[in-house]
């Protein structure tokens, strides 16, 4: 595809002779342009209202109030992508930055409700030298839903980024980021979690740019299929001529716990420059049938050994998030769809 | 520290290229061109069945709608497919009865080569030496193919492409494209097509063959592209070992080189395929001539318990751009590919394998070592996939990719598709550059910097040196150092 998605143009819609949507088929599912989604109504405050903070909320494509957010000092922002609708087609185009040395906490939830929508969800989140951005995401859309959200990041010299997305998929779903550091030093975390039940599908997708030299990169993503479910992993790494001193580690872990499941992954290192450490692991397999025997063998049942299993495996990219209240908040929510 | 030792001599025996000569020798070409009246032209020359005939000319159709790939990392300006000779041979009387009838200057090609085509000569070294037979393919005819007698006692057929289509049809015509069909890729149908000669192997059921096979594939004329196509078969319970080395002159066009391979392995049957690849890999300053490589090489591991395992030893073409694959059809069958693909100069190389598990408890293994120099780009890519009903599949994966010089180029392409509960696919990749402490190490005990690179590359690649077969490994290892000649300081 080499023109940027935009619902009112299906010549732009991507299909799977894409490279880059290889395994998201948006084209086989999507071909004319959807209707537009009518004006909705907000309800309540999202999974992260406790948390507080300013909000930057969208229903159905609309912003109610701002559709932009730039933090300086210290600050949270719930950043709402609301969808209400059916059988309709909304976008949502956003700013959020964090002018220099400060420090965002963008506590972000995909809240779908309805059926049968299409969402397309365009972020651009930008720091500045010396800032620090936490991104933590929930996504929680219906089984019928198409939804795209692409995030394009860029980061100044110093800045750092440390992003975590749960999500439970959708009829098709894709959560793309692409990270560009142009700068020197700067430390990117990005994970993720899938948990993909019935014939649902989740895509990550992430791109880290390294242009800048001395740049870190640690990435972890982790999912669990179940049922006929389908998780995409895409992770390209690139260390562009010059970038000296980048240390990029990239890892995807998936269990297929059923036989009709699917993980698709292509973990992508894209080296220009000699001076590097670059490494990344992918490993998909079943649920350590040893552990199992060991937890039935002293009388946990094998449901719960399974669940057991499941949690300790996906709690790890949980485990990660610093922010102490949110990585609570996220953990309670994944225990719920355990 | 004979190895210290080794890489020594190896350095002192360096040159840019040393099989960059060209044999001056009377050929007869085919017009220029590709069209129907080509593949016509080929196909009587080969004196071909019918079937033969019209197989090429459905290929050629195939071709004609296709369009040429782009989605490999590589960058170069096609080929002109209508200003090539499809086929050049060198002119001889009616087909040499013996290796005396040969055009001498034909067997001193092969003498300058290194390649041993006296049967006598073979046997001349060290007592009980391991006797290998060779196919030699000079542009696109078979020159001469050793130990045939030998080899017949033990039912073993191996002979050139041509030879077996008029002499086992019936073999032939139930195997060819059985593993790589006509319109798999524009390449493989442009070989369908055209392809000249190559090796055709079958082993009988429960033989294990007594040498190592071997085709060593020569491009001399101008203007010209190689086509050959190999089909090996391993019937039952057999096992062969076969070996590939190329080589070509150096010019300052691109030419072409366009192979399949397709191997079959039925029941319990074995093949290791080794190849060793030097073509020439173009001007290292300019980018100037090369050879363009694309290859569709492909096993079929149709037999329950049936085994391919690949090897190869990629240093030299412009452009390389091939996937030695595994189908692993038959339960518990398994693949293997050990790959070591050095880039230097401008060379631009995107190589890895294709593991399609499709039978029960089928397993795989991949080693790869890509080292980039130079202004050069070294992709891996490679596809390990496990269909619903291969269930127990297992998959380990290695990619490690060593950058020496900042102008450089490593990328890392895998792609893992599981769809069943039950495989497992393990894959790991690094990407580092030398390592310093390493270098300093070896340069403090008095090597150049040349050679500890070299020292260190060896030691880098040597997993998959070690599969294979010994003469070869040999000769991988001087061939490692001479592709990275100038790629330090």
């Amino acid at each position: 595809m080499t023109t940027a998605l935009d619902l009112a143009n299906p010549d732009t819609f991507p299909s799977r002779r894409d490279e880059d949507w290889k395994y998201s088929d948006v084209r086989r599912l999507l071909r004319t342009m959807p209707p537009a989604s009518p004006v909705g109504v907000v309800h309540g405050g999202g999974p992260f209202f406790e948390h507080g903070g300013d909000a930057l909320t969208f229903i159905n494509g609309r912003a109610v109030g701002d559709d932009h957010f730039t933090a300086f000092g210290d600050h949270v922002v719930r950043l709402r992508f609301v969808s209400e609708a059916s059988e309709t087609g909304h976008t949502v185009t956003a700013t959020v930055g964090a002018r220099r040395n400060s420090k965002l906490i963008i506590l972000e939830s995909h809240e779908g409700a309805g059926s049968a929508y299409v969402a397309h969800n365009r972020l651009t989140i930008a720091a500045a030298s010396g800032a620090e951005i936490v991104r933590i995401v929930l996504v929680d859309e219906p089984a019928d839903a198409l939804s795209i959200t692409q995030a394009s990041v860029t980061l100044g010299a110093g800045a750092t980024f440390a992003q975590t997305v749960l999500t439970t998929g959708a009829k098709l779903q894709r959560f793309e980021t692409r990270v560009k550091h142009p700068g020197e030093g700067t430390r990117v975390r990005i994970d993720g979690a899938y948990l993909v039940e019935e014939s649902r599908h989740a895509d990550m997708t992430t791109e880290v740019d390294h242009v800048g030299g001395n740049g870190e990169t640690d990435q972890l993503t982790k999912g669990v299929v179940r049922d006929a479910g389908r998780g995409v992993f895409q992770g390209r790494i690139i260390v562009r001529e010059g970038a000296d001193g980048t240390d990029a580690r990239m890892g995807h872990h998936a269990l297929i716990t059923s036989d009709r499941g699917e993980v698709d992954a292509k973990p992508e290192l894209e080296i220009y420059a000699d001076d590097v450490s670059c490494a990344h692991g992918n490993t998909v397999g079943a649920l350590d049938e040893s552990a199992l025997f060991y937890m039935e063998q002293r009388g946990i049942p094998a449901d719960e050994a399974k669940v057991l299993l499941t949690e300790a495996f996906l709690m790890e990219v949980v485990d990660r998030i610093g922010h102490e209240g949110a990585r609570e908040r996220v953990r309670a929510w994944l225990m719920e769809r355990l | 520290m004979a190895a210290v030792k080794e890489t020594v001599e190896a350095v002192k025996g360096l040159e840019a290229y040393k099989h960059g000569f060209v044999t001056d020798i009377e050929q007869e070409f085919a017009p220029v061109g590709l069209s129907e009246d080509t593949v016509r032209f080929i196909s009587a020359k080969k004196d071909e069945p019918a079937w033969l005939l019209d197989w090429r000319l459905q290929a050629l159709e195939r071709w004609q709608a296709m369009e040429e790939p782009t989605w490999a990392k590589v960058d170069y300006v096609p080929a002109d497919y209508q200003a090539l000779h499809y086929y050049a041979a060198p002119k001889t009387k009616e087909g040499p009865k013996s290796l005396d009838e040969v055009d001498p200057e034909l067997l001193e090609t092969y003498a300058k080569l290194g390649i041993p085509l006296r049967e006598q000569e073979v046997l001349a070294g060290v007592q009980g030496a391991p006797k290998y037979a060779v196919d030699a393919v000079f542009d696109s005819v078979s020159v001469v193919t050793t130990f045939r007698e030998e080899l017949a006692k033990a039912g073993v057929l191996f002979m050139s492409f041509s030879e077996a289509a008029r002499e086992h049809p019936e073999l032939v015509r139930q195997y060819l494209g059985s593993v790589v069909p006509v319109s798999d890729n524009y390449f493989a149908a442009l070989n369908s097509a055209v392809f000249s000669d190559g090796s055709f192997v079958y082993i009988p059921p429960g033989v294990r063959c007594p040498m190592e096979l071997s085709t060593y594939f020569r491009i001399n004329a101008e203007n010209t592209g190689q086509f050959e196509r190999t089909l090996i078969i391993a019937d039952k319970g057999s096992y062969v070992s076969y070996l590939e080395g190329c080589t070509a002159p150096m010019r300052d066009e691109n030419q072409l080189h366009a192979a399949v391979v397709e191997l079959i392995a039925l029941d319990d049957a074995e093949i290791k395929y080794s190849t060793v690849q030097n073509w020439y890999p173009g001007d290292p300053e300019t980018g100037k001539g090369g050879i363009y490589n694309f290859v569709t090489k492909r096993a079929d591991c149709r037999g329950d318990r049936s085994k391919v395992s690949w090897t190869q030893v990629e240093t030299g073409s412009a452009v390389t751009w091939k996937y030695p694959s595994c189908l692993l059809k038959g339960e518990g069958a398994s693949g293997e590919f050990y790959s070591i693909a050095i880039t230097n100069g401008r060379q631009q190389a995107d190589t890895g394998t294709k593991m399609v598990h499709l039978g029960k408890n089928t397993r795989s293994r991949i080693i790869s070592k890509g080292v980039s120099a130079g202004r050069s780009s070294n992709t891996y890519r490679g596809l390990v996939s496990a269909h619903p009903k291969a269930t127990g599949a297992r998959n380990f994966t290695q990619c490690d990719s060593l950058l020496i010089g900042k102008t450089c180029a490593a990328h890392t392409v895998p792609y893992i598709e599981a769809r069943n509960g039950q495989a497992q696919f393990e894959h790991e990749a690094t990407t580092t550059r030398l390592s310093e402490d390493q270098l300093f190490y070896a340069m403090q005990r008095g090597l150049s910097q040349e050679e500890a690179v070299q020292l260190l590359v060896n030691g880098f690649v040597r997993e998959v040196l070690q599969e294979l077969p010994m003469e070869f490994a040999v000769e991988a290892q001087k061939l490692v150092a001479i592709s990275l000649e100038g790629s330090v300081g």
